[in-house]
């Protein structure tokens, strides 16, 4: 691993309300790690995407996103939203979908005998993602799986260090999931750090470096033994909780052993 | 080389070159308006024009400028009043309700010629004069050279906005900038096709090149070539058929649309006759 972090969060605290979503949250991302943001819808893991971004301000504490301003660092950390909330009527073919990030950050307009490098970037992206057949295909006849490798391609298109994946797996089947995940996991042995919420942390347990778990206002960072544990849960929702491993799932449950309440499935 | 007939006349050069003119700035604005859901904005923005134009008329100045100051505040108040679409949708309604509201006041207090408000909002294409045709040519080129500047930042906002504003990308003014240049089309069109029949210009095309193409590049040259067989077409019916310029282009454009739904999708292919057997 390397020295420097990609991102050192030291005791934050950010929300755009009266009160803070998190507080004193430390955690550190190094390069082409694969975190796992885990935690109950409202924890503030969308929250936590914002603050790395620079589009919510701190509160308290430090945060360096790659040596830096949280905002200075934000053409080299994408973010991919949820395939469900992109229309889905859009008409146009996977390739137009994902050239669309490329150098979006600049002005004008791409010359149409310039495109060489878009069109080289764009494929690499599509290969990375196994989405070559979906080039040609119209974004309104393709699934919420196939939606999801499209977005990943057009974070890839813009070559950057970090990705952001805002609950990429809610409402995919088992098998979409899957290689949404595996996808991910390729990502980062090209050096690419990953940070994956999900409130179910079940689907990335074999590919996680470490797990980032929200909950009650706090978080806590750590090995994934570490932190889905009786212990580290009780002491984050601040009531007893019970973890149940599983043929190699952990299930959270919610109170003491006679009455178990399940949490985050 | 032999000038067609209806060509031979001053109003209908005028007209041609400034049905010309907007067809092409009109409907490539319109790809964007349609890949971005904002049909309703922008049917909004042309009616808007029509209190403009009307107050322009009332109080003496110049339409063009009435038309371009009413909906250009138009466009920065829709721009203003919500971000997300269910919430802008009522809220341009509003503007649009408040609007139409002066422009029938601005109507009933100008009441020398009642007629002034049947050209506004169904066009007065063969009334064009050459003042209106340079107000029509420099905005067109302004526009067109703003939808230029900003094709990069806008495409990616309009398809993953989340995405976008994650990268630094400013949104928001993407957002207004868009609007805006919306706002100018749509004023300039106002005269030429009328303020309710905009959509003739502005979506009919566009949406009729989107349900062929999926690509960008293909869609906007299809939207061009389609939008100017629909206006220059509408044009010369009207002209043979003595019919009004406005329902002939309007018929056209519904008639293209129409056959884009009923071909969505359909290869390039689908159009040729088989050549093999």
């Amino acid at each position: 691993m390397a020295d420097e972090p990609l991102i050192r969060a030291q005791r934050i605290a950010a929300g755009k309300g009266a009160a803070s979503v998190f507080e004193a949250l430390s955690f550190d991302i190094a390069p082409g790690s694969f975190t796992a943001l885990v935690g109950p819808n409202g924890a503030g893991k969308t929250s936590l995407f914002e603050t790395l971004l620079g589009l919510v301000p701190l509160r308290a504490g430090k945060l360096t996103v790659m040596g830096g301003r949280p905002r200075r660092a934000r053409r080299y950390v994408a973010y991919v939203p949820q395939a469900s909330k992109l229309l889905n009527d859009n008409a146009l073919i996977g390739r137009e979908f994902v050239s669309a990030a490329y150098h979006a950050h600049r002005w004008g307009m791409p010359l149409p005998f310039g495109l060489r490098h878009q069109t080289q970037a764009v494929d690499e992206a599509l290969e990375t993602v196994e989405a070559r057949d979906l080039a040609r295909r119209r974004l309104s006849t393709l699934s919420g799986g196939q939606r999801q490798r499209l977005l990943i391609a057009q974070a890839l298109v813009s070559d950057p260090s970090l990705i952001l994946f805002d609950e990429p797996l809610s409402q995919l089947d088992p098998a979409a999931r899957d290689r949404v995940v595996s996808v991910a996991d390729v990502l980062t042995r090209r050096g690419i750090a990953v940070i994956f919420s999900t409130h179910d942390v079940n689907p990335v347990l074999r590919v996680c470096d470490q797990v980032l778990y929200l909950a009650g206002g706090r978080g806590r960072a750590g090995r994934v033994d570490e932190i889905i544990c009786d212990r580290t849960l009780s002491e984050l929702y601040g009531t007893p909780m019970r973890v149940i491993s599983e043929e190699g799932r952990r299930f959270v449950f919610e109170g003491s052993q006679r009455r178990l309440q399940a949490v985050g499935q | 080389m032999t000038v067609p007939e209806f060509l031979r006349y001053d109003f209908m050069q005028n007209a041609f070159l400034a049905t010309t003119i907007i067809a092409v700035m009109g409907s490539l604005v319109g790809y964007f308006v349609v890949l971005r859901r904002q049909a309703f904005g922008s049917h909004a923005l042309s009616n808007i024009g029509f209190a403009g134009a009307a107050g322009a008329s009332l109080i003496g100045a110049e339409p063009m400028v009435g038309l371009l100051v009413f909906v250009l505040g138009a466009a920065l108040l829709m721009a203003w009043s919500g971000r997300n679409v269910g919430e802008r949708d009522v809220s341009v309604g509003m503007i649009l309700m408040f609007s139409l509201g002066l422009g029938a006041l601005f109507i009933n207090l100008y009441s020398a010629n009642a007629n002034a408000a049947i050209g506004i909002l169904f066009g007065s294409v063969f009334g064009i004069d050459a003042s209106q045709i340079r107000w029509i040519t420099i905005t067109s080129l302004v526009v067109l050279a703003g939808l230029v500047a900003i094709f990069r930042p806008l495409r990616f906002a309009s398809l993953n906005p989340d995405a976008a504003r994650a990268r630094g990308i400013p949104v928001s003014l993407i957002d207004t900038l868009f609007l805006l240049l919306l706002g100018a089309a749509s004023a300039i069109a106002v005269p030429v096709i009328g303020a309710l029949l905009s959509f003739a210009i502005f979506i009919g095309p566009a949406s009729a090149a989107q349900a062929w193409s999926g690509r960008i590049g293909v869609g906007l040259a299809l939207t061009v070539l389609l939008s100017l067989v629909e206006s220059l077409g509408g044009l010369i019916i009207s002209y043979y058929a003595n019919l009004p310029a406005s329902s002939c282009i309007a018929a056209l454009s519904f008639g293209l649309y129409a056959l884009s739904r009923m071909t969505r999708y359909a290869s390039p292919g689908f159009f040729l006759p088989r050549l093999r057997g």
